[in-house]
């Protein structure tokens, strides 16, 4: 939507449109729901199997101990640098055309990160012993062991989700007053609770944008540590294939791609659900394309990098790793290539492709199916053709795997169906903030449209 | 804080010029230490429990073809991958030298197995109650547990029996002697070609023949500094 | 104590705010509320000087400490030998220290906020639910109940819809 076309619009209308989603649930919502909460059950229920018999119900094996679960981890962590790299980046650059998609791309990072934090349980041998990770005084005599990937792991996903909790609430609070002050009853009281009893008086804005532009500054170099210190739960073994310098920068890209593709493609089903065609415009698809451009490109010179480094020096174990991983797996390994570097890096160059809601859904779309094998591609393969030829093995998942898998896509889904009907799901009072920085200036003989700059 | 120190490193060495491939220290090793019968779905889905292998290798062509053994198993390496990686310290270097591994510890994240470049390390990856239906249990060595689901194994070089020798030597106000203890593989070895002992005496068998210009180590450029010495190559390196 | 005006748009807010100014009340006393926020100036100059940023270092700080004590701390006080990486290793204590660091920073900068904007309020203050869907709020912060009934009375002539005067039994 233009500045002019915010500027003209009431702010009565403009939240009624924004908050839309807030409505009183239908029967295709509970619909929805239902289906989502019924594979996530049967996701839960698989697990529950699992952790009552043991791990063989899983497809692994010696050498392959860690399968699908540990490539959702890495996938899920991945998509959780969705809302820090859009939001965070694009506060601080002071673009304005984020505004209507912040809040998406927030709660994005949140719910995928809970689910990425759940991954390292449900793969553990001795679920219920997880506890010995953490560190309090106890009478065992030992403390967990920080020198362990494992634990750095545990200490920076906790971060992260605190932190993007808090910077996704943050972000809501004048929201959230907005909110209460339109509803009624339980509803009242739970947003009055909520918004802290935020008023909007000038002194509050001036520390309310003070606070985010530190938490953007903040928690950006928080998603930069996290996904490195997953890559170094790779990158610091002797396995051939994972023993590589460049897994930090490498997953860190591999997260960007991910997330901002992931965030393209909820902007589009939102769009579509909630009706907000006139807030998320071809303009925004435009600029997140050319972000997603970037981002691509990048993924696929690291990826380049990697394999010729490998070709040049042809180590033999290394080599041994990737001819196996890209013979007998083919087929993915096609796909991910078309996905993640084919597709986009052509694609995306044409405006007319960048501004095409449908393209936009499937390049987006098929950029995230090409990071989930790109993960699977890097765990499975490495750790089928160690170091000892005798004991190389295969691993394919099993029903169990795949439903938990099945279970936690269903699972963040919900949280999002949930999250959107009980909270704006458009940050609403940034969006109208614009309204209030425009002015049409007669300069010479035209009128121009202009917007005042946010104090520095 | 004081390093504990210990007059003991442990360590073996494998002559692979004697060895004959027989297996008898595989069948030892799992009698010995409470190491699960795998049934055969178990060990076509690559899930044997093994913690001593008998690594073959044919080498030729039809008529000329000939076979190579390689017994191995864990090396107790002095920088070992498995170690640093546990999360929960299940999986430590003891001060005699030895790889050791607390099973009740281990809450199975399986981190070490993947990061052990020879591969042996082994998970329990099935409930393995059922491998002794009575009266198979009696022959459960009363000296070391029966390791439950979702836990990693490994060969602890007999540590059961190190530990009775040192009470023994102990009571008698001495050291272990030179080939007083033996793990169960290298007890059984029919032509001797597995030797136990103290790395630290310079006299004692193993140090001897780890001296020997025959000798080899696994995987040697990472850098684990295995405590087992393999010998090989009495003149009959064609084979 | 407040005296709270609503207005239905900016220049009527504007007329009310030059009012009040004109008729004694300082300018520090009034402040604008609103729900999408405007320029700095525009309805009323505010100090953009915050304090609450410090509350974020001073909570880096302590999560620096608490990291470092945490990963090489514990690993110092219990010894256990791990392949050949020392006891206190520094890598791994690094990287546990600044995860720490940021977190305890961000959880620093939020607590920090609340109370700079002094949230939750202790007490019921004013307020016009009508500001949520876009009308603007001029509040006037005085000492006496008949100071209150004159800045409401000095906003309804300038235009406001509705107007709420503290202090009054």
């Amino acid at each position: 939507m233009s500045e002019h076309a915010i500027a003209e619009k009431s702010a009565q209308q403009l939240n009624d449109e924004m908050l839309s989603s807030m409505c009183t649930p239908t029967w295709r919502w509970y619909g929805l729901a239902f289906f989502l909460g019924a594979v996530v059950a049967w996701g839960l229920s698989a697990f529950a199997y699992q952790v009552m018999t043991d791990m063989s119900v899983t497809g692994l094996d010696r050498p392959v101990m860690w399968g699908i679960y540990i490539a959702n981890f890495v996938f899920w962590v991945g998509l959780s640098h969705s809302g820090t790299m859009v939001s965070a980046i694009l506060r601080l650059s002071q673009a304005n055309w984020r505004r209507p998609i912040l809040r998406a791309a927030e709660a994005m990072t949140v719910f995928s990160i809970t689910i990425a934090g759940l991954f390292p349980v449900i793969h553990l041998g001795r679920n219920w012993a997880v506890y010995y990770f953490i560190p309090y005084p106890n009478q065992r005599g030992l403390w967990p062991n920080f020198r362990s990937p494992l634990l750095w792991d545990a200490t920076a996903i906790t971060t992260y989700i605190i932190g993007s909790s808090l910077f996704l609430y943050l972000g809501m609070l004048p929201d959230l007053a907005v909110v209460r002050d339109r509803s009624t009853g339980w509803r009242q009281k739970l947003y009055a609770v909520l918004a802290m009893g935020w008023r909007g008086t000038a002194r509050e804005w001036v520390v309310f944008r003070k606070a985010s532009t530190l938490m953007a500054a903040l928690i950006i170099p928080v998603a930069v540590s996290v996904h490195s210190i997953v890559a170094w739960d790779f990158a610091v073994t002797v396995i051939p294939g994972w023993h590589s310098t460049i897994f930090p920068p490498y997953f860190v890209i591999g997260a960007i791609t991910s997330g901002v593709a992931a965030v393209i493609t909820l902007m589009i089903i939102i769009r579509r659900i909630f009706h907000l065609e006139e807030y998320l415009t071809p303009l925004h698809f435009d600029n997140m394309g050319k972000l997603l451009l970037v981002i691509c490109l990048l993924w696929s010179y690291t990826y380049f990098v990697e394999v010729q480094t490998t070709w040049y020096a042809h180590e033999p174990i290394e080599w041994e790793v990737f001819s196996f991983m890209s013979g007998k797996y083919t087929p993915l390994l096609i796909i991910m290539l078309i996905g993640n570097s084919v597709l986009p890096v052509t694609g995306l160059c044409f405006k007319k492709v960048r501004r095409s809601v449908r393209a936009m859904l499937v390049i987006t779309a098929m950029v995230n199916v090409g990071m989930f094998i790109e993960r699977y591609l890097i765990i499975i393969p490495s750790l089928s053709h160690k170091n000892m030829p005798f004991v190389w093995g295969t691993y394919s998942p099993s029903w169990v795997e795949l439903s938990v898998t099945a279970g936690a896509f269903a699972g963040f889904t919900l949280m999002y169906t949930l999250f959107a009907k009980f909270f704006p799901m458009v940050a609403v009072t940034d969006v109208r903030e614009l309204g209030h920085r425009h002015a049409d200036i007669r300069l010479g003989r035209a009128e121009v449209h202009s917007i005042t700059e946010e104090e520095g | 804080m004081e390093k504990i120190t210990s007059p003991y490193k442990w360590g073996m060495i494998v002559d692979l010029d004697r060895c004959t491939g027989c297996g008898a220290c595989v069948v030892a090793c799992q009698a010995e230490n409470n190491v699960a019968i795998c049934a055969k779905k178990e060990m076509a889905q690559g899930r044997n429990m093994h913690w001593l292998r008998i690594e073959r290798f044919w080498v030729g062509e039809y008529p000329d073809v000939r076979v190579r053994f390689l017994p191995v198993l864990c090396q107790h390496c002095h920088d070992a991958p498995c170690e640093p990686v546990c999360p929960v310290y299940a999986s430590y270097h003891n001060p005699d030298g030895l790889n050791g591994q607390v099973y009740n510890r281990c809450v199975g994240t399986r981190y070490c197995g993947n990061n052990c470049p020879y591969a042996v390390r082994v998970f329990n990856f099935y409930d393995h109650e059922h491998a002794w239906p009575p009266p198979l249990d009696n022959q459960l060595s009363p000296d070391i547990t029966v390791r439950p689901r979702g836990v990693m194994e490994k060969c602890s070089f007999c540590i059961q029996r190190i530990r009775r020798a040192k009470e023994d030597a102990k009571a008698e106000g001495r050291l272990i002697r030179d080939g007083e203890v033996q793990p169960a593989c290298a007890q059984t070895c029919p032509p001797e070609a597995l030797v136990f002992g103290n790395m630290a005496d310079p006299q004692s068998r193993v140090s001897r023949l780890a001296r020997s210009p025959r000798r080899f180590r696994l995987l040697e450029h990472l850098g684990t500094h295995p405590s087992i010495n393999y010998l090989k190559g009495g003149g009959r390196e064609h084979v | 104590m407040e005296a709270l005006g609503t207005f239905s748009d900016v220049e009527t807010a504007n007329r009310a705010v030059e009012r009040l100014v004109k008729a004694g009340f300082a300018e520090k006393t009034i402040t604008s509320l609103t729900s999408a926020p405007y320029p700095d100036g525009v309805l009323v100059k505010t100090d953009q000087r915050t304090w609450f940023r410090w509350m974020s270092l001073g909570g880096g700080i302590f999560g620096a400490c608490a990291g470092f004590l945490l990963a090489a701390g514990t690993a110092y006080m219990y010894p256990v030998q791990t392949g050949d990486k020392p006891i206190v290793a520094l890598f791994p204590a690094g990287i546990v220290t600044y995860e720490l660091t940021m977190l305890f920073a961000i959880l620093g900068a939020i607590v920090g906020m609340f109370l700079e904007m002094r949230l939750p309020p202790r007490r019921e203050r004013v307020y016009d639910p009508a500001i949520g869907d876009g009308s603007i709020g001029i509040s006037v912060s005085t000492t006496s109940g008949s100071e209150s009934n004159r800045a409401a009375s000095i906003m309804k002539e300038a235009g406001a819809i509705r107007t709420i005067a503290e202090g009054n039994p």
